[in-house]
């Protein structure tokens, strides 16, 4: 064991100072303490959130649902306006990793650290959800930058994420068995204005397509989305899935998730 | 992990191979470089600091460079330890070509084939292939920065 200091602020003003002056930030600690007990990580100081009280609770007002940075995935799961408002957001909470990560998890936590292959950023983006943070509010088209890369600056902290409700939505992947990371996952949004189309685990991070975006603003049916030709350039290779396995999957599992929003 | 790519470069071939060869200007592009210096005919003492993501590893090693035809290519080989995260070692080609359509400049043709163990190979593997994608867009970013300040 290597020493470290460990703190619980209790505010979220104590939280930014701790941070400033070059606390780790420890949300739901589904990442980093993996890391730090594997020596890949050794931070000098954390700075627990769990006790700031203004990072949680889940609101809905008017067509938005606003989710506190540091609830768990079980809690969003679980969460009656959620469940009424956003099923599919609720769906995507209750199978993320197993029970003891979606015990712990976070979404602020999820959402910062922006594992490629996550399956929150993929709502947060399909959803033009807005990150919301110590310092500013930034839009998800500008706020995921690629492998474990977002615009938070240094010592800037989400409060909070942001939802449009969707008139319908669908998340769907495939779980890499060992892992229970998606190899893929799609979520699929419509709103009035036209369908977002998010992808997780394909590529170098969360990205939408273009193409299924396209054919499914026209028509929202599992054909049209089987039209789409993917092309399989710039997606990840890895042991676990080829290229070309991972462009078939995001045809795959983006019909499987329109047909689902349809119910 | 195997990689492969080619870059249009707004320099002369004999710009770039000069620049490909100044342990300044390659310890300035390699992301997290902290140290890349001469210690023999061709071979350097390389110090990085390896981030990505919620793992962060220090990794020192050698650098060697080999088959050089100047101002065409050469193969660079490389093998670091980063402690308790692993270790990393493989070989990388490089070539320098004109400029394919007669246009200014010229091209960098490379492959990169690497093998990592330890720890990080255990638990990253299947972020292997990102990391190395993002180093290698991070590289040609800052290369390219470098030249146009000259």
């Amino acid at each position: 064991m290597y020493a470290f200091t460990y703190q619980r602020p209790a505010t979220l003003a104590d939280a930014v100072k701790l941070v400033a002056s070059g606390a780790r930030p420890l949300a739901g600690g589904q990442t980093l303490l993996a890391s730090m007990k594997l020596r890949l990580s050794a931070p000098e100081q954390l700075a627990d959130l769990s006790g700031v009280a203004e990072l949680s609770g889940i609101r809905k007002s008017g067509n938005t649902l606003t989710i506190g940075a540091m609830s768990r995935h079980r809690e969003v799961a679980g969460n009656a306006d959620v469940k009424a408002a956003f099923p599919a957001l609720a769906w995507l909470a209750d199978h993320i990793g197993d029970r003891q990560v979606r015990a712990m998890g976070t979404i602020g936590g999820s959402v910062a650290n922006n594992d490629p292959a996550a399956c929150y950023p993929s709502a947060v983006l399909a959803s033009g959800a807005t990150i919301i943070t110590t310092q500013r509010e930034i839009a998800a088209d500008d706020f995921f930058q690629g492998l474990f890369a977002t615009a938070l600056n240094e010592g800037e902290l989400i409060t909070a994420i942001s939802f449009p409700i969707p008139k319908r939505a669908a998340y769907e992947k495939l779980r890499q068995k060992a892992s229970n990371f998606p190899l893929v996952g799609v979520f699929v949004a419509q709103f009035d204005e036209g369908v977002r189309v998010a992808v997780t685990g394909a590529g170098n991070g969360v990205f939408r397509h273009a193409g299924l975006e396209q054919a499914l603003s026209q028509h929202f049916t599992p054909e049209s989305a089987a039209s789409v030709k993917i092309h399989a350039d710039d997606l990840n290779s890895d042991l676990h899935a080829s290229v070309a396995y991972r462009a078939n999957l995001i045809g795959v599992l983006t019909q499987r998730a329109v047909a689902k929003a349809l119910g | 992990m195997e990689m492969l790519g080619i870059r249009k470069l707004e320099i002369t071939q004999q710009q770039a191979w000069d620049a490909l060869n100044d342990p300044q200007v390659l310890k300035a592009c390699i992301p997290g470089c902290d140290k890349f210096e001469p210690i023999g005919e061709n071979q350097y003492s390389v110090g990085l600091a390896f981030k990505v993501g919620p793992v962060s590893a220090k990794f020192s090693g050698k650098v060697t460079l080999s088959d050089v035809q100047a101002p065409l290519r050469y193969t660079l080989t490389f093998e670091g330890q980063g402690g308790v995260a692993g270790f990393a070692k493989g070989l990388s080609n490089v070539e320098l070509k004109p400029a394919a359509d007669g246009a200014e400049g010229c091209e960098i043709h490379y492959s990169v084939q690497a093998q990592v163990g330890g720890k990080i190979a255990q638990i990253g593997q299947r972020l292997i292939d990102g990391a190395a994608k993002s180093t290698a867009d991070d590289f040609f970013k800052r290369f390219e920065a470098q030249m146009q300040r000259r």
